[in-house]
């Protein structure tokens, strides 16, 4: 087994098809040589039975002289003799051609040596008989044959033959017999040839099928392999190339077909050889090129530039690629791929800027010390706020423990290691407490640490930001001392305001009542004008008595406690219309009350602002036979605005900025009564829910006032 | 005791004018008669509870009804309402108080101590003279006394 699997199968399959070939040859040749023997024992048979006959003639003719000479002997007739000269010429014919049968068999050479001697001599003495028989007639011939000198020559031949005969027998046997030896020698190798090379062409068969199968297998491999890698090109953002070189020049050879879903452009274009310099930004052409000749020296390169898609638009892109040289270092072939990096471009730039932007905030911002402290709390940032607030400069202060910034106090008691311990532990650590300037002295700061880890999760050290907030201390004590007398301002306004209520209203309830009784008591001593003017004296102090009513509750409107809560605007106004209409029952006015308004705000104080402005548009419109009133909500630049409409009066936008302030009148007393202090009321309360009130209007074309309640 | 001046209406005032003006209401309505006036919360408490030598006092005559200013020099209008709600002799006697404030934190003080009526001083003397008169009557009429 050894040697086999390290030979190709190619070379297997031939050797063994050269085994099975040799094999059949030398079965061929093994019948060749068979039927050729076979051919050359059937020569034998017939020469052997050539001699045979030769000899058999070769005697026939002897005893056939000798009869003629005993027929010539006793009838003397003449031509007997004739057939004897017939037969002596046929007897050496016959003996030349035995002599040339048997030339490769010295014993029958010699045998026929014998047998040439022997006949001559018996035509001799036939000879002789026939001489005397011519000499002495008849008489003497009888007895040369009688003498029997004949007959013992005769028997001689006879003899001779037989042994000629026996031995040609005997050689044909021996022929025949190797001959059949040689022909079982034959069948047996054909036979065995044969099935050796069966068993080959078998083997061989088998060896040749199992190849084909794993061929066959090794093929559907490929093409699966192939499949896959086509797939994985097709799905890959990387665009792959290939470009044959022939000296300085680069024609595209190949190109991946996900050049179509990324750039638009078909394979075929792709290939084109001027396509990919055509669309090279002209802004990065230059310098691109330039980098070629670079992939020549280095054999690699990797560059980015702008390129123009099919639909237009540049993007950037980055191309790496990689040269081939054969053996003999000539540049064969350039390999590269291709990636889209605008997005990754964009996200650097924004990453990048967004770096830059942070650390010229943090580098910049004065008023809070930002900086970071390693894992064990030394210094290894600074920034200039940190540099203004605590006096160090970044030379100073980077690599040194941070606890030089607490009073020698903090630090015995262990104040830095614990703010860092409980900065790890819950991820921020934040406190208001003294630290210490470079110069020594104190200032009042605000501390957050936050401990920064990694993404494992590993401390990767402290972020600080420190701001100095003695000024903010001195100021809140400031406030709060402030506070304190703005409080006692309005307790003093309260009692103000009640003095007032007190105070005010009695000297003029004094000037009304004795007026009055000027008007009764006096009546009959007082000409009409001194009658007039005391009426006059009575109006005043009633319009006085009004303002400093009105006045109060604008004061109280300030300082009452508010309680938030739902109430039902278009409820508290249907309770107006009616207190209004009842009021007034001469009047008839159409009030229009949109339902279900519901807002979070003080009842009583709502109550107040619907009042005056539903008070306001029902004065205003007394002078109109059709008057309407509208109570309602609409939305305004994004929040809900409730509105009092009425169809009266209105007023000149422009003195709508007089219209809340307080004693700010826009009609004579005279034509609509009142003390110009019902919008300013409005306008406190409204603002005191954190909402806008404004007004919108025209002369003789009523009056809309909105506010809305945060 | 029948021969002593029956005082009907005492009116705890120290503004002279709203005195006069009030005494003129009465006068209009013929109470002028029965009202004993004092002019601050001492004198008012004097009248009650203080010594022999008022001269004025008439030991063991009740007014019928008090009207009481809130505003009051030496002792406030509200102590005086205290004092008088305090003791059981006068505790029954109807006070009603006047004033020139509608300052609310004054009309649930006195209330809670126990006020009957409150009645807010018009600026208006004729509205003023006719709720004065008009309240003191009603007094009047209620707590008539037996005999």
């Amino acid at each position: 087994m050894s040697p086999w699997p390290t030979l190709a199968f190619e070379r297997r399959i031939q050797i063994g098809f050269g085994v099975a070939v040799a094999i059949i040859v030398a079965i061929g040749a093994a019948a060749l040589r068979s039927s050729s023997a076979t051919l050359e024992s059937a020569g034998w048979v017939a020469h052997t039975l050539d001699v045979r006959g030769a000899l058999e003639r070769a005697v026939a003719i002897a005893i056939g002289a000798e009869s003629d000479v005993r027929g010539y002997e006793i009838s003397g007739d003449s031509a007997f003799l004739g057939e004897y000269d017939a037969a002596r010429t046929d007897l050496n014919r016959l003996l030349s051609r035995l002599r040339e049968l048997t030339a490769d068999n010295p014993t029958q050479q010699r045998r026929l040596d014998s047998l040439e001697a022997l006949i001559p001599q018996r035509i001799e003495l036939l000879r002789q008989i026939l001489e005397a028989h011519r000499r002495h007639r008849i008489a003497g011939a009888a007895g040369v044959m009688s003498t029997g000198r004949v007959k013992p020559f005769m028997d001689e031949i006879r003899g001779l033959v037989a042994r000629m005969e026996d031995e040609e027998t005997r050689l044909l046997a021996a022929r025949s017999a190797t001959m059949r030896a040689r022909a079982d020698e034959t069948r047996l190798a054909v036979l065995g040839g044969t099935l050796l090379a069966l068993v080959l062409a078998l083997a061989a068969g088998v060896l040749v099928k199992r190849e084909l199968g794993r061929r066959q297998l090794a093929e559907e491999t490929l093409r699966a392999a192939q499949g896959r890698f086509r797939q994985v090109l097709a799905s890959n953002t990387a665009v792959i190339y290939a470009n044959k070189v022939a000296g300085e020049t680069f024609s595209p050879s190949w190109i991946s077909e996900n050049v179509t879903r990324i750039t638009g452009y078909g394979t075929d274009e792709a290939l084109q050889t001027s396509w990919w310099i055509d669309h090279l930004h002209p802004d990065d052409r230059s310098r691109v090129l330039a980098e070629m000749g670079a992939l020549v020296k280095k054999e690699e390169l990797a560059t980015e530039y702008r390129f123009r898609f099919k639909d237009g638009t540049y993007h950037w892109v980055h191309d790496e690629a990689r040269l081939i040289r054969d053996a003999e270092g000539q540049a064969l072939e350039v390999f590269g791929s291709w990636v889209d990096s605008t997005e990754r471009r964009r996200a650097e730039a924004a990453l990048r800027e967004s770096e830059e932007r942070f650390r010229l905030l943090v580098g910049t911002v004065r008023d809070y010390a930002i900086y970071m402290l390693d894992p064990n709390g030394r210094v290894v940032s600074w920034n200039r706020g940190a540099e203004q607030i605590k006096g160090y400069s970044a030379e100073e202060i980077v690599g040194r423990h941070f606890s030089c910034f607490y009073p020698p106090e903090a630090v015995a008691a262990g104040a830095p290691e614990h703010a860092l311990a409980m900065a790890a532990e819950k991820g921020r650590f934040e406190e208001e407490n003294w630290r210490l300037r470079k110069d020594g002295s104190r200032f009042w700061a605000d501390v957050v640490i936050t401990a920064v880890r990694d993404e494992e999760g590993k401390l990767f050290g402290f972020a600080k930001v420190t701001r100095d907030l003695t000024e903010r201390k001195r100021t809140n004590e400031l406030l709060r001392r402030h506070t304190a007398q703005l409080e006692a301002a309005n307790v003093e306004l309260d009692a103000f305001a009640y003095s007032v209520s007190h105070d005010l209203r009695a000297p003029l309830r004094s000037i009304d009542g004795f007026s009055q009784a000027l008007l009764e008591d006096y009546a009959g001593r007082l000409d009409a004008a001194g009658q007039d003017y005391l009426q006059r004296v009575r109006a005043a102090t009633q319009r006085m008595a009004t303002l400093i009513d009105d006045l109060l509750d604008l004061s109280r409107v300030t300082r009452s406690e508010m309680t938030i809560a739902p109430v039902d605007l278009s409820e508290l106004a249907r309770e107006l219309a009616t207190e209004l209409t009842s009021g007034d029952p001469e009047r008839h006015v159409e009030i229009v009350i949109t339902p279900d308004v519901a807002v979070r705000a003080d009842r009583g104080l709502l109550r107040v602002v619907l009042h005056n402005l539903m008070g306001n548009a029902w004065k205003f419109t007394g002078k109109r036979s059709d008057a309407r009133i509208e109570v309602g909500v609409v939305a305004a630049d994004g929040e809900r605005a409730y509105y009092v409409r009425d169809n009266g009066a209105g007023f000149d936008m422009a003195y709508a900025s007089k219209l809340f302030g307080a004693f700010q009148r826009l009609h004579r007393v005279t034509e609509f009564p009142g003390t110009g202090v019902g919008l300013a009321t409005v306008q406190r309360i409204i603002h005191r829910h954190g909402g806008r009130v404004w007004a919108e209007s025209a002369v003789g074309r009523g009056a809309t006032f909105y506010f809305t309640l945060s | 005791m029948s021969l002593a001046p029956e005082v009907e209406i005492l009116l705890v005032e120290d503004d002279p004018n709203d005195v006069e003006l009030t005494l003129r209401a009465f006068r209009a309505r013929n109470l002028a008669n029965q009202v004993f006036v004092a002019r601050d919360g001492a004198e008012a408490l004097a009248f009650f509870f203080g010594e022999e030598t008022h001269p004025l006092r008439d030991i063991g005559v009740m007014p019928r009804v008090v009207l009481l200013d809130l505003k009051l020099p030496k002792v406030d209008g509200l102590e005086v309402l205290r004092r008088l709600k305090a003791d059981p002799r006068t505790r029954s006697l109807p006070v009603v108080v006047l004033t020139s404030s509608q300052e609310e934190p004054d009309i649930a003080a006195a209330y809670r101590l126990g006020a009957n009526s409150y009645i807010v001083k018009p600026v208006d003397f004729e509205s003023f003279a006719r709720a004065v008169s008009e309240v003191g009557l009603y007094w009047l009429l209620l707590n008539e006394q037996p005999g």
